[in-house]
């Protein structure tokens, strides 16, 4: 991500965007103290009737797809520059979907409580980038200027990465049924937004102070150039453990959405209230694993510029995460006005 | 049962992590014993837009040394055909220095930077190193009398880079890269001077761009380290005085006038004298003082020569140009700065704080 900011003054971006998807939260914390989500898929029928509902889940397949895929393909050339690269890599996205149908096959319960070992696998690394804040490389020059001169310096597009990054709460109201519904929510969607955007923070202004704003221009993968860049006596390469063990996010991330899409799946067949089959998910996923493959096969691009399905996951990301909870709660209130 | 599902689960979780580069299916064959890791290449100007490089095999097993050498167009078909020449198949995981001409280096060394840059498996701690001489000829004539030749030039880079050590220059490919990068400062690169016997530190080589400008050695090269650097030296010996001091630290303070027509830089130096062999008493508080006088405009002197030189050369090796900078103004351009650069008027001031050591024989 340091890669699309560049520019010092960007690191009041990333605080804006937080303050932003800190906003977005609160009505995220509104719509789940309304009954409907707790309910799941009845609720939604109740609020929007049974028709409106497929038409939104068939809305909703595509983001679910399009995020899936370029995640995987995304981390997935990562893994086969870095760690594998003789090796096809349609194979390494094989082993990639068969991990996530593991993960996902125990069942929406169990994959949500895998999210306690990827956030403890990987919430560590961040302190592997502090030796950067220190001298030698590093000069507070490279922090320099903090105030953007005119506007069109400004990189909307990264902004929106960062925005598009801080995205996903939105999946938890489809996921409400599985929560507690007792628990304060604002609370700990208030803690998980101030880590991303401390995160975020941190990695970037890391690699300012690592590459420079000019150099970091240029470089591809910052991030991994920097964990590429730390010594450790024992194992040289240290950034094919670090890589590995960012695997845990993306499986994580993939499964839940895969079980999405699993249930988009059903509700669009009209068979949302029946009990889910192996066989059904098997043959979801499948449609996810072909997708992706076609996509690796001919249209993924891998090149110094983002491509267009980067660009268009970054979009319909942000678009989601803005979108979602607002016209939720909307749909709340006229609906609660209607009744009234 | 569980505990023991546990335990085998960790075992099993910790080993898929640490055996992913070793993994047999589908990737790279690298047994141990079919590669050769190689250590160090030597880039030499070939002539005719041709590049002529070198390296050492075998750097692991028990077997007679010998220099590869090749003369190719590009840099990776070096790679290639040295595989052809030798039996074991050349792997460039453990690449740690390269060593690259003088004469290829006033010609720009970028598309070779951006070569190794390009590959995963070199580290950017790859150390890059200017060579004046021959290097082949030290290699092949050293390698029948010293065995790790290429291990011990490493560590020796390696020595004076971890814990800056003061005095020598020690780049690696990464710091290099950013300095290109970054407005305000040239790359700098240590240059050795190599002949059949020795491979000796000879001082600073300064780059405008990816070319090689001017070289710096002995005094200038220290006061380089004094005013940059490490901030430190181990030992400075000024024969003209016939002073040695040692453990020296420097505070550099640096201020530009805004409208950049001048810049004083003010060097605080601390330190003792290890050895003196003039004809003052340096016991005696005036003549020590005196003493002091004349190292301080010495290296007044000696400076303001650099830095003028350095205009000459229209370099900034110093980063003088980053004081330039500030958080809220925006900044200049960097050809602004460079042509304020070349007639700056330069003040310098030494201040230097000595101690002598109590039981010198006098």
């Amino acid at each position: 991500m340091p890669r699309y900011l560049v520019k010092p003054y960007m690191i009041w971006g990333i605080l804006g965007v937080g303050l932003l998807s800190q906003i977005n939260l609160m009505l995220l914390a509104k719509l789940f103290s309304s009954n409907y989500y707790a309910k799941g898929y009845p609720g939604f029928v109740q609020l929007f009737g049974k028709n409106a509902v497929r038409f939104f889940t068939f809305l909703g397949l595509f983001p679910i797809l399009v995020k899936i895929d370029v995640l995987t393909l995304g981390v997935g050339e990562v893994v086969h520059q870095y760690i594998f690269p003789s090796m096809n890599s349609n194979w390494l996205l094989l082993s990639i979907f068969l991990v996530c149908f593991y993960v996902a096959v125990q069942g929406m319960e169990k994959t949500i409580r895998f999210v306690v070992i990827v956030f403890l696998s990987t919430i560590w690394m961040l302190i592997i980038f502090c030796p950067f804040f220190f001298p030698p490389i590093a000069s507070l020059h490279d922090l320099y200027p903090l105030i953007p001169h005119d506007w069109s310096g400004i990189s909307w597009s990264g902004l929106l990465l960062v925005w598009t990054s801080m995205s996903g709460p939105e999946m938890l109201v489809y996921l409400a049924p599985w929560l507690s519904p007792k628990q304060k929510m604002l609370k700990y969607l208030t803690i998980a937004n101030t880590i991303s955007t401390l995160e975020y923070l941190l990695l970037f202004t890391a690699a300012l102070l690592f590459f420079g704003s000019n150099y970091l221009d240029k470089t591809r993968f910052p991030v991994l150039d920097m964990i590429r860049y730390l010594q450790f006596p024992a194992y040289e390469r240290i950034d094919i453990v670090l890589i590995s063990l960012h695997m845990f996010v993306l499986v994580f991330v993939n499964s839940i959405l895969m079980l999405l899409f699993y249930g988009a799946i059903r509700i669009l067949m009209g068979k949302g209230e029946e009990q889910t089959t192996l066989k059904g998910f098997t043959a979801s996923l499948l449609i996810i694993f072909v997708s992706s493959l076609i996509i690796n096969q001919w249209f993924w691009k891998s090149g110094g510029e983002q491509n267009i399905w980067m660009n268009l996951q970054i979009g319909v990301g942000a678009f989601t995460y803005f979108l979602v909870p607002t016209f939720l709660l909307v749909a709340t209130k006229l609906k609660g006005c209607f009744k009234a | 049962m569980t505990n023991i599902k546990r335990v085998v689960f960790v075992f099993l979780t910790i080993g898929v992590v640490l055996l992913t580069g070793c993994s047999p299916f589908f990737v790279d064959n690298n047994t141990v014993e079919e590669i050769a890791p190689v250590i160090f290449w030597s880039i030499q100007d070939g002539k005719e837009g041709r590049l002529r490089i070198s390296t050492m095999v075998p750097p692991l097993i028990n077997e007679k040394k010998s220099l590869l050498t090749k003369q190719v167009d590009l840099l990776k078909q070096g790679r290639k055909d040295f595989n052809l020449i030798y039996y074991r198949e050349l792997k460039l995981g453990q690449l740690r220095m390269v060593f690259i001409s003088e004469d290829l280096a006033r010609k720009g060394i970028l598309p070779i930077i951006d070569t190794l840059l390009t590959d995963p498996d070199i580290s950017q701690r790859l150390y890059l190193v200017i060579v004046k001489g021959n290097f082949e000829d030290y290699i092949s004539n050293q390698v029948v009398k010293q065995e790790n030749l290429d291990y011990f030039l490493y560590r020796m880079l390696k020595h004076y880079d971890t814990k800056n050590q003061g005095e020598i220059t020690v780049t690696n490919l990464h710091q290099f890269m950013k300095r290109l990068y970054t407005p305000f400062s040239n790359p700098i690169l240590p240059v050795y001077k190599v002949n059949k016997e020795n491979f000796v530190y000879d001082g600073t080589a300064f780059f405008r761009d990816d070319r090689l400008v001017a070289t710096i050695s002995d005094m200038n090269d220290q006061i380089l380290q004094l005013l940059d650097n490490d901030y430190y030296l181990k030992l400075l010996a000024i024969p003209s005085l016939m002073v040695t001091l040692g453990q020296i630290h420097s505070k550099v303070n640096i201020e530009l006038v805004p409208d950049y027509s001048s810049i004083s830089i003010k060097v605080k130096l601390d330190g003792r004298i290890e050895e003196y062999r003039g004809d003052k008493n340096i016991f005696d508080s005036d003549e020590l003082a005196d003493l002091n006088q004349e190292i301080e405009s010495y290296f007044k002197k000696q400076t303001t020569t650099l830095l003028d030189n350095m205009q000459q050369w229209k370099v900034d090796p110093l980063q003088l140009g980053t004081h330039s900078l500030a958080p809220f103004s925006q900044p200049i351009s960097e050809e602004k700065w460079l042509s304020a650069w070349e007639k700056m008027k330069i003040n310098v001031d030494y201040q230097i704080n000595l101690q002598t050591m109590k039981n010198m024989n006098r």
